[in-house]
């Protein structure tokens, strides 16, 4: 009897500890758990400071009412960093028609500032034809403020065996009152697009209240 | 001349010595050793220090574990818990379930090594059955998939993890085999 009390608090118990740590059985990997953290809590982005491609500084403060696209990069990236900017200007390009697409902005931020100068960033740019009228990419302006920006979106950059980076990569939604709101995979396009659109649509709907 | 040291005692220096910095550093650095050194050899120190167990105290938990049920119960548990990507991710981000990593996995070898001799021959082969067939699995699973699991961790690193668990694996099952059909004991499991 004792036995079986037991095995039943240990199981209930242990049931209980899986469920919650996998947020329901939806999240089992980090990558997971930030979406749907973010997604359940939406979290107010701090004013960081940043420089871009035209080495003027700007806040996060400075973009307030927009809907900002940030992904995270480093110039010298042969593979995954290519693919996100790849799709981020067929984003721009597609969005380039809409009707609200000057809500709408794009922010590479790059996890490599020493290399990363704003010549490289601007040269990265220009590489995928991006519009810069809202296509910045930018580095943060000291190490801490890097540390920070990273550790707030949860983006983890861990060096590989050839010299470069594997970084979790996605696109990090900003609301037009500076939170974080969502984030999308690189598999997820047609999903971020559908939230692009909608939540376009609905800035339009706000503004003619 | 032998020298006395208690096995314990033993046992206690080897748990500190891998919660050192350096090393638990060192060994979290890849998924391989983090997942194939790390973690089983803080089970086999608790699986040690269970065998150890003063006889009173075995006395004492014995009612409460019959047959080794409520024991193996939290073992499945705890390794479940550590095959979650995110629970293996958080270990090396967070130092409060890189604590829980030192405390549950000790403690889940130390449960393993009191309830095992005692578990059923029937469920020890269930049992048994059901890890061999969970490394086949995850070495599949990691081989074919194209992202990675843990943030933490490059996709070379678990394509290799892939590698060593269908290895290890199929290794265990040419051992059982030989054991089964020809009575060659390789192993002792």
């Amino acid at each position: 009897m004792r036995t079986f009390l037991a095995t039943f608090f240990v199981a209930i118990s242990g049931v209980l500890i899986l469920w919650l740590s996998t947020d329901g059985g939806r999240a089992f990997t980090a990558e997971e758990a930030r979406r749907l953290e973010i997604r359940e809590n939406p979290r107010p982005v701090p004013d960081w400071q940043l420089q871009n491609q035209d080495a003027e500084t700007f806040t996060f403060q400075d973009w307030h009412g927009y809907f900002i696209v940030v992904d995270f990069i480093y110039t010298s990236c042969p593979d995954v960093c290519l693919i996100l900017s790849g799709n981020l200007k067929n984003l721009q390009k597609d969005f380039a028609a809409e009707e609200n697409s000057d809500k709408l902005r794009f922010l590479s931020i790059t996890f490599d500032p020493e290399k990363d100068t704003p010549q490289r960033l601007k040269e990265h740019l220009s590489h995928f034809s991006a519009d810069f009228k809202n296509w910045v990419a930018a580095r943060p302006t000291s190490s801490s403020q890097k540390k920070a920006i990273l550790d707030f979106f949860k983006v983890i950059v861990i060096p590989d065996e050839y010299g470069g980076y594997t970084h979790s990569a996605g696109y990090h939604i900003i609301s037009p009152d500076g939170k974080l709101v969502a984030i999308f995979g690189m598999e997820q396009m047609d999903e971020l697009r559908a939230y692009l659109n909608q939540a376009l649509e609905g800035q339009d709907n706000a503004s003619e209240n | 001349m032998r020298l006395k040291i208690k096995p314990e005692k033993l046992l206690l220096a080897a748990l500190i010595i891998l919660a050192l910095p350096p090393i638990q550093h060192f060994l979290e650095q890849s998924m391989v050793t983090h997942m194939l050194v790390q973690l089983p050899a803080l089970t086999v120190i608790g699986w040690m220090l269970g065998r150890a167990l003063p006889e009173n105290w075995s006395n004492k938990i014995a009612p409460w574990n019959r047959w080794g049920i409520t024991g193996m119960t939290f073992v499945v548990i705890i390794m479940a818990y550590w095959m979650l990507p995110r629970a293996l991710d958080a270990a090396v981000s967070e130092w409060h379930i890189e604590l829980a990593k030192f405390i549950s996995v000790p403690a889940m070898g130390i449960a393993l090594g009191i309830s095992w001799p005692q578990l059923n021959p029937i469920a020890q082969g269930v049992l048994k059955l059901e890890f061999w067939a969970t490394f086949m699995r995850l070495g599949w699973l990691y081989l074919d998939l194209p992202d990675r699991l843990c943030a933490n961790y490059l996709l070379s690193d678990q394509r290799i993890m892939g590698q060593l668990l269908l290895l290890i694996g199929s290794a265990w099952a040419i051992a059982w085999m030989l054991r089964v059909m020809f009575g060659i004991r390789i192993i002792n499991t």
